[in-house]
């Protein structure tokens, strides 16, 4: 089941802490924090996955389930 | 990489027996046990690097391993994911000063056994039936490669994409998840044109994009679509 705020995961072990990720959100959803880029406004994510894209150490990923629309049977 | 207590190798392994018309014999698989080195993987770990002498081959007793080839731009090309009784890196044994073929990684935390290419001989010799295994495994491998060149040979991305996600659906309960480098991957392409057939499919309603999920819409004009 995927949750409401399925959202990018970010490994902050990785994170060189460039701010592509912060410049390049269409939402502006991402902010870079002390810690790293953190999405500050989940809610305004909407899972582009621009973010995994431009993240030049693959510290970003956006993953996706694959599935049958359950209302279609 | 960590080797493990000596082996045991019995009905309950699993070895050779998943997706293989036969299996070894109860007197063969404890010869085996003799020969192979069991060890276990956590998932991520490089097991066998593409044109490095050969060392063994290995049959996986439980996860899943990825076997690939690179090329000199960082392209991946993933041949196949296997599973529980599948083998990889058979074919060197069989060659003389043979090097591996492909690259190979433990896609989730693995357990294997090792069958060293010092040993293959004895082994062979030993437990006769492991020929026939391993011959099984070469066809189905083949059958396997055939299918491959002539997806990525014949069919178009958007082609090959909706052929992928009509698999995934309908594959086993157990549910996995794709970024889409690692689609690009297993599809012989590059990320912004899974990217691309995505957006395509999905204007023309056969899937539909949510938060982290990728819906299938519409059957027929997706299988209709991975004819192309």
């Amino acid at each position: 089941m995927v949750d409401q705020w399925t959202l990018p995961e970010i490994d902050l072990a990785l994170c060189t802490r460039c701010g592509q990720c912060v410049a390049q959100c269409p939402t502006q959803a991402v902010e870079m924090q002390a810690t790293g880029p953190v999405i500050v406004r989940p809610a305004d994510c909407t899972y582009c996955t621009t973010c995994e894209a431009v993240c030049p150490v693959g510290a970003i990923t956006c993953a996706f389930e694959i599935a049958w629309d359950k209302s279609a049977f | 990489m960590s080797d493990r207590p000596p082996a045991h190798v019995d009905h309950d392994s699993q070895l050779f027996a998943s997706r293989s018309e036969s299996t070894l014999s109860a007197g063969a698989l404890t010869c085996m046990a003799n020969i192979v080195v069991p060890r276990a993987y956590p998932a991520e770990t490089v097991i066998v690097v593409e044109g490095e002498p050969c060392e063994a081959a290995y049959f996986i007793v439980e996860g899943n391993v990825e076997v690939y080839r690179m090329s000199f731009q960082g392209r991946q090309q993933v041949l196949v994911r296997l599973g529980p009784g599948q083998a990889f890196n058979t074919v060197p044994l069989f060659q003389v000063n043979g090097c591996n073929h492909a690259s190979a990684i433990a896609h989730t935390d693995v357990t294997l056994y090792a069958l060293r290419k010092e040993d293959f001989p004895r082994a062979l010799r030993d437990c006769p039936d492991l020929a026939l295994v391993i011959l099984q495994d070469f066809a189905n491998r083949l059958a396997h490669l055939t299918d491959l060149v002539e997806d990525l040979a014949l069919r178009s991305v958007r082609g090959r994409l909706a052929q992928f996600l009509l698999q995934q659906a309908n594959g086993s309960a157990v549910t996995q998840k794709w970024t889409q480098d690692e689609m690009a991957a297993h599809l012989g392409t590059v990320r912004d044109m899974i990217g691309r057939s995505l957006r395509a499919l999905t204007n023309e309603r056969m899937i539909k994009l949510d938060r982290g999920r990728i819906v299938l819409l519409d059957r027929a004009a997706l299988e209709a679509e991975a004819q192309n």
